[in-house]
């Protein structure tokens, strides 16, 4: 049930309301990697950045092809518009280093590329960051395997 | 989670009301064809779409019916939804909600939503109200009904109209309706009581006069003739139109060309008569007082207004649509009124007719304290002469449901008050029968005016 209204507040965009329940539902199926993959966008949304980065990072150390075959129409990703929402107005309430994790987050569901340059300058601000350097080394890794026609949005 | 039986496909494609189904991602797994019919929307376009961007109800965002089902436990019936229509179009719908389940772990798989469009029932509702509120006149009676079919049918005429009924009967507001349905809608409409001028000044009100044409005409001034060009002219109390006006009016009838007083210049008009009376008009021709001539002139459209007594089933509507002015007028909510005192109302006999009742209501109104009219609210008069001098039940309107009250004085007149007989007739002991004549209050008003 909870996965279910889960669903129904991501897809009207109620993002605080999607992500108790998607927390709950998580709770019941914790390896589900479609509740995991809504959860990341719902907690940028509602400003829990390290709550999303940890989902974050323990999604894409499992299949980080999960979140980059995201398709912005099939599964009626919001994505594309957050980030074009958070580009053109850098959200006061975000500090520069979760501001570039977010985007990063975020990128990594339309494009792999601008995703990992929003890494680069988010380890840039936290070098010492061991958690943001694993993820920056799971995309670059990925990049490099990857064929230039297997990416999406570039 | 597709609904692959064949067997429940027949079953729901033989369904009146849409039905569609979601899955727990609210896809669209299922589309009926009664559903494909009422949204335009081919089963094949819309399969594994989200039903928000399938139908983009307004429902979707704050009230989505499967998410309520989910939350409360409890299905969702009848509530009302708007959804977009292949061409664009809004539709209204009344939707039934509920969640399909995994049968052995009971987690929720999805969502079934059945649903009918109610735009055009809200159409047919709308003209039920038209025909109960003909141009701000209310009437479901068969009488009322057929004066307000006959003036849909005589709109395009520009013919004479002659309005007869009692005072309070709603002539005024007939000959609106007429004006606000004919072909003059747009022109000027002149209203004139025949019966506030005194004899002399009639004439001049109606036709006009020059300065000088009499004492105190100090000026030329139009008549109302002049005003109603190629509109409507309402002519009320025309019965009290003394004689030689009559002759006056009786030449633009017939000519369409008049004089002002004082002045020898013809005038030519184009006006339609609606005319009215309270008075037996036969009577007044036979009396001399009313000319024939003008009569048969003023009468090509004739209609009569059946006093209220004798439309008794009009009397609820009458009585909201008051409720409902008097709530706007003096800002209360009372949009109801007690049975007891509803039953009074309905078996007085209103001499002054829709007028009476509107005062009486109004009247109620203004005492009411409560959120509805009780008994003791209304009119002294009233309540005192309902019993004594009931209306006779009319025998030719329609059946409606009858009341107790009327049930018991139907049968207790049919027996001339004999309760032993009435008693048996309408299948209770005496005493219960007793019981119900001293709580309604009714009484043999044969003895009561003894």
């Amino acid at each position: 049930m909870f996965e279910m209204l889960g669903n129904q507040f991501f897809l009207v965009r109620n993002y605080p309301r999607a992500a108790v329940m998607l927390e709950k539902a998580l709770l019941r199926d914790p390896q589900n990697k479609l509740i995991r993959r809504k959860l990341i966008i719902c907690y940028t949304q509602i400003g829990e950045v390290q709550k999303a980065f940890d989902i974050f990072l323990s999604l894409i150390k499992e299949d980080v092809d999960f979140i980059i075959n995201t398709d912005p129409v099939d599964d009626d990703c919001p994505c594309p518009e957050l980030v074009y929402n958070m580009e053109s107005r850098i959200p006061e309430n975000l500090s520069s280093l979760d501001f570039h994790l977010v985007a990063g987050m975020l990128w990594l569901y339309c494009d792999l590329h601008r995703s990992i340059e929003f890494f680069r300058s988010a380890h840039e601000l936290a070098p010492s960051n061991p958690r943001i350097k694993a993820a920056l080394a799971i995309l670059e890794n990925r990049s490099r395997k990857s064929s230039p026609s297997s990416e999406k949005m570039q | 989670m597709a609904l692959t039986n064949s067997l429940t496909h027949d079953i729901l494609n033989s369904l009146g009301e849409g039905v569609f189904t979601v899955d727990k991602n609210f896809r669209i797994t299922f589309l009926n064809q009664a559903a494909e019919k009422i949204t335009g929307l081919q089963k094949e376009e819309v399969l594994g779409k989200f039903c928000k961007h399938v139908f983009s109800s307004d429902r979707c965002t704050d009230a989505c019916p499967i998410v309520k089902v989910l939350e409360t436990g409890k299905n969702l019936f009848e509530q009302e939804a708007t959804i977009l229509h292949k061409n664009g179009h809004r539709l209204k719908i009344r939707l039934n909600a509920s969640i399909l389940h995994n049968h052995e772990t009971r987690a929720p798989l999805g969502g079934i939503i059945s649903f009918r469009e109610i735009s055009s029932l809200e159409e047919m509702v709308r003209n039920i109200e038209r025909t109960a509120h003909f141009y701000g006149v209310v009437g479901h009676s068969k009488a009322m009904r057929e004066i307000f079919q006959l003036i849909e049918e005589v709109s395009d005429s520009d013919a004479s109209v002659f309005i007869q009924g009692e005072s309070g009967t709603g002539k005024e507001m007939i000959a609106d309706a007429i004006q606000k349905t004919s072909l003059r809608k747009d022109k000027p409409y002149i209203k004139v009581n025949c019966s506030v001028f005194p004899d002399q000044l009639l004439a001049s009100e109606l036709f006009g006069h020059v300065k000088g044409a009499f004492t105190g005409a100090i000026k030329d001034r139009i008549g109302r003739f002049e005003m109603a060009n190629h509109g409507t002219l309402f002519l009320d109390e025309v019965a009290e139109m003394p004689l030689h006006t009559q002759i006056q009016l009786l030449r633009v009838l017939q000519e369409g060309t008049f004089e002002r007083v004082g002045e020898s210049i013809t005038r030519r008009t184009d006006v339609r008569i609606i005319a009215a009376t309270n008075h037996n008009i036969e009577e007044a021709i036979e009396t001399g007082k009313f000319r024939e001539d003008l009569y048969y002139r003023l009468n090509v459209i004739p209609i009569e207004i059946p006093p209220l007594r004798e439309r008794p089933e009009d009397i609820p509507f009458l009585i909201e649509h008051f409720l409902n002015k008097f709530s706007t007028t003096y800002k209360k909510d009372i949009h109801e009124i007690e049975d007891a005192a509803m039953e009074l109302l309905l078996c007085y006999s209103w001499p002054g007719n829709i007028r009476e009742l509107e005062n009486a209501i109004e009247y109620a109104f203004a005492r009411c304290k409560e959120n509805i009219i009780r008994l003791p609210l209304l009119p002294p008069k009233i309540r005192k002469e309902a019993h004594r001098f009931p209306a006779p039940l009319p025998s030719t309107h329609e059946p409606l449901q009858e009341s107790e009250y009327i049930r018991l004085r139907r049968v207790l007149e049919k027996h001339q008050w004999n309760r032993s007989r009435a008693a048996q007739e309408l299948g209770m002991g005496r005493t219960t029968l007793w019981r119900k004549l001293k709580a309604y209050g009714l009484v043999n008003p044969r003895k009561e005016e003894k």
